[in-house]
C-alpha cells in the first residue's frame, strides 16, 4: 500500500511517498521538503501570508519530485493524504486543496490528516510501536503529553497553559539576539555556558497534573538578561545553558507526571515516544533517555528529520487511516485548531 | 482542445468546460460566495466534470484565474488547477482576473475604454484599462480611487468588476462619463475559458498575481543590548 502525504501547516512544504510493510511499520520511498526558514528569518517568526505564498510557489513541483524519487506515479498510489490542520490556515488550504484536486482528478481516496496525529503515529512508521503508548509532543507550536490508545483515539494527559517549548526557545533566542529559528542556536550557546549561573524558575514542578507553563520562565530569562546587560558572549552562553537546564528539569518532571496519569488509566505503556522539533535537541534527548531508563520504559524518538514537520508522517497516517477505511470527501475544511483529544477541555491561551 | 476553467479569486466559485470552436461551455457551474471557496470548489468541479464525456481524461488544458483578488481565493484556484494539471499531465495557464472581467466588454464592438476594477480594501482598487478591441492600456495596477481616475484618462468608460461602482462614482465626480456594465462580483467563467484557450502556456504561467506584498514588518523589538 503506497500513500502520498502532503504537509503545509507551518513553514515547511513537504511531500513524501510511504509504503506499508506487511510485517508492520513502513518504508519511506521519498521524503521531499522545502523549508521557508530564510523567508521568515527577518521577521523573527513565521508570517502566515509569507508562508502561504511560499507553499504555493513550490508545492506541485515538490510533489512531482516526491513521486519521481519514489519511482512511482499518481496512478499507482493507493491514496492521497494531506495535513488539514491544526496550523496556519492559509498554508493548510494550499496543501489540502492540492491533495483534494489530485485525488479527484486521479480518482484516488483522499485522507485529511491531523498534523498532531501524524507526529503521534510516526513511531509506528519507524519502529512499529504497539498501542497504547505515552507520547510527549514538543515543538514550536505544540507541547503536550498524550495517551495514544489507537488510531483516532487519544487522551490528553497534559498540555501547556501558555507557550510551547519550541516557542520559548525562539523567544529567548530573539531577546538574546540569536538568529531565528532559535532552538539550535540556544542549544549551541548552551554548550559553552554555565547552567548553574542563573537560578531560573521551574514552573509547575511537582504538580500532579501533567501540564506545562513556560511564560514565567521566559520572563525570568528576560529579567536576568536585563540585569546583566549589556550581554557578553559568556552571559549569552550562561543564560542559554541555565534556560535549557530549566527546560530539561521541567520536561522530565512533567513526563513523570504524565507517566503517572497514563498508568492510572491504562497500565504500563508499550513505549514512551517523543516527537516534535524540540526532540532534536541533544541535551533534551539525553535527559529523556535517562528518565525512560529509570522508569523502565521503551524509549522511541524518531530521527530528527521525522521529528520536525515532514511529509512522511502525513503519508504514514494516511496509511493507518486507509487501512481502517477512514477516508474523507471533497468538502473537508481546513482546521486552524484540531485537538487530538476532542474530549479534553480547551486551554485558554494554550498552544495545545 | 477541451479546457477546464476555474475561478475562485473574487466573489464566486466557478468552473466550466469549453471545447475549442464551440460558443458555449459543455458544462459549468457558478456559486456566488464571499467565503468558503476552499470547501466549495472541488465538489463543484466534481459535479461539472461528471457532465463531461470522458471526464478528466478528456481535458487537454486547465485555465485558472491568478488574481488580483482575495489572496486565499487565488491560492485555492491555483492549487486546484495545478494539481489537476499534474494529475492529468496537461498544461495549466494563468488568466488575469482583470482581463476576464473586461473581456465581455470589448466583445461588444464598443468604442469606449473598458476598465476592469477589483476592490482592494481600505479605499484602494486593482484596475486595468483596455482599449476597444482588447489591448491593455497599462499593466494591472493597485492605487487609490482618485489616483486610478488620473491614470485611466478622459473616457468615456465602461467598467466591470467588484470595484466598478466605486471607480465609476469617483470618475463621475471628476466630470467623466463612466457606465457600470459588466459582471460585478466575479468574472464570467466562460470568458476565463475562452482566454485560457488563446493563452500561450509558455508565457501565461499559473502563478499568483497578488499586486500587494504580504503585510509584515521586520521585528527587532525586545532584543537586549549586547556588548
Amino acid at each position: 500500500m503506497d500513500v502520498l502525504g502532503i504537509e503545509t501547516t507551518c513553514d515547511e512544504t513537504a511531500a513524501a511517498v510511504v509504503r506499508m510493510r506487511p510485517e508492520g511499520g513502513g518504508d519511506i520511498l521519498s521524503n521531499e521538503i522545502s523549508s521557508q526558514v530564510a523567508e521568515h528569518a527577518a521577521y523573527g517568526g513565521v508570517v502566515p501570508e509569507i508562508a502561504a505564498r511560499a507553499h504555493l510557489e513550490v508545492i506541485d513541483r515538490l510533489i512531482a519530485r516526491a513521486l519521481d524519487a519514489a519511482g512511482t506515479t499518481l496512478r499507482r498510489l493507493d491514496a492521497i493524504a494531506a495535513a488539514a490542520g491544526p496550523g496556519l490556515v492559509g498554508g493548510v488550504i494550499v496543501g489540502l486543496t492540492t491533495a483534494k484536486a489530485l485525488a479527484l482528478a486521479a480518482r484516488k481516496p483522499f485522507i485529511a490528516v491531523n498534523h498532531l496525529e501524524a507526529h503521534a503515529l510516526t513511531a509506528r512508521l519507524t519502529d512499529g510501536v504497539n498501542f497504547p503508548y505515552l507520547l510527549l509532543l514538543v515543538s514550536g507550536g505544540h507541547t503536550q503529553l498524550v495517551a495514544v490508545n489507537g488510531v483516532g483515539d487519544y487522551s490528553r494527559l497534559g498540555t501547556t497553559l501558555d507557550d510551547a517549548v519550541g516557542e520559548a526557545f525562539d523567544k529567548v533566542a530573539k531577546m538574546l539576539g540569536l538568529p531565528y529559528p532559535g532552538g539550535p542556536h540556544v542549544e549551541r550557546e548552551a554548550l559553552k555556558g554555565n547552567p548553574t549561573r542563573f537560578d531560573l524558575p521551574r514552573p509547575m514542578l511537582g504538580r500532579p497534573a501533567a501540564d506545562f507553563s513556560l511564560s514565567g520562565l521566559k520572563t525570568a530569562v528576560r529579567i536576568e538578561a536585563e540585569r546583566v546587560a549589556p550581554l557578553t558572549a559568556t552571559d549569552v552562553g550562561d543564560l542559554c545553558a541555565s534556560f535549557q537546564a530549566a527546560i530539561i528539569d521541567l520536561i522530565v518532571d512533567r513526563a513523570r507526571a504524565g507517566l503517572r496519569a497514563f498508568r492510572e488509566r491504562k497500565g504500563h505503556p508499550e513505549a514512551f515516544v517523543v516527537a516534535g522539533g524540540v526532540a532534536s535537541n541533544a541535551a533534551i534527548r539525553r535527559a529523556i533517555a535517562r528518565f525512560a531508563g529509570e522508569a523502565g520504559l521503551r524509549l522511541v524518538i524518531p530521527p530528527p528529520n521525522l521529528c520536525t514537520d515532514n511529509g512522511a508522517m502525513i503519508a504514514w497516517t494516511g496509511i493507518e487511516r486507509l487501512r481502517l477505511g477512514l477516508i474523507d470527501d471533497m468538502t473537508f475544511a481546513a482546521r486552524p485548531r484540531w485537538p487530538l483529544d476532542t474530549n479534553a477541555e480547551p486551554v485558554q491561551h494554550g498552544k495545545a | 482542445m477541451q479546457i477546464l476553467a476555474i475561478d475562485t479569486a473574487l466573489g464566486a466559485a466557478s468552473a466550466c468546460v469549453l471545447m475549442q470552436g464551440q460558443a458555449e461551455p459543455v458544462a459549468g457551474e457558478t456559486l456566488l460566495m464571499e467565503r468558503g471557496h476552499a470547501e466549495a470548489l472541488l465538489p463543484l468541479v466534481d459535479r461539472v466534470m461528471a457532465r463531461v464525456e470522458g471526464g478528466f481524461d478528456a481535458l487537454s488544458r486547465i485555465a485558472v484565474t491568478i488574481g488580483p483578488g482575495s489572496f486565499t481565493g487565488i491560492r485555492v484556484g491555483l492549487s486546484a488547477a495545478r494539481a489537476i494539471g499534474l494529475a492529468c499531465a496537461v498544461p495549466v495557464v494563468g488568466v488575469s482576473v482583470l482581463a476576464s472581467l473586461a473581456a465581455p466588454l470589448f466583445a461588444e464592438n464598443e468604442t469606449s475604454v473598458a476598465v476592469a476594477v477589483v476592490d482592494a480594501r481600505h479605499g484602494n482598487i486593482y484596475f486595468q484599462p483596455f482599449a476597444p478591441g482588447g489591448r491593455a492600456l497599462s499593466p494591472p495596477r493597485l492605487s487609490s480611487l482618485r489616483d486610478a481616475v488620473r491614470w485611466i484618462g478622459a473616457g468615456p468608460f465602461r467598467m466591470a468588476g467588484p470595484g466598478a461602482r466605486a471607480l465609476a462614482a469617483e470618475a463621475q465626480n471628476f466630470g467623466l462619463r463612466a457606465d457600470v456594465v459588466g459582471a460585478l462580483s466575479a468574472p464570467e467563467i466562460a470568458f476565463v475559458a475562452r482566454l485560457g484557450l488563446i493563452s500561450d502556456p509558455e508565457t501565461a504561467l499559473p502563478r499568483p498575481l497578488y499586486l500587494k506584498p504580504p503585510d509584515a514588518r521586520p521585528q527587532d523589538d525586545g532584543r537586549i543590548a549586547r556588548v
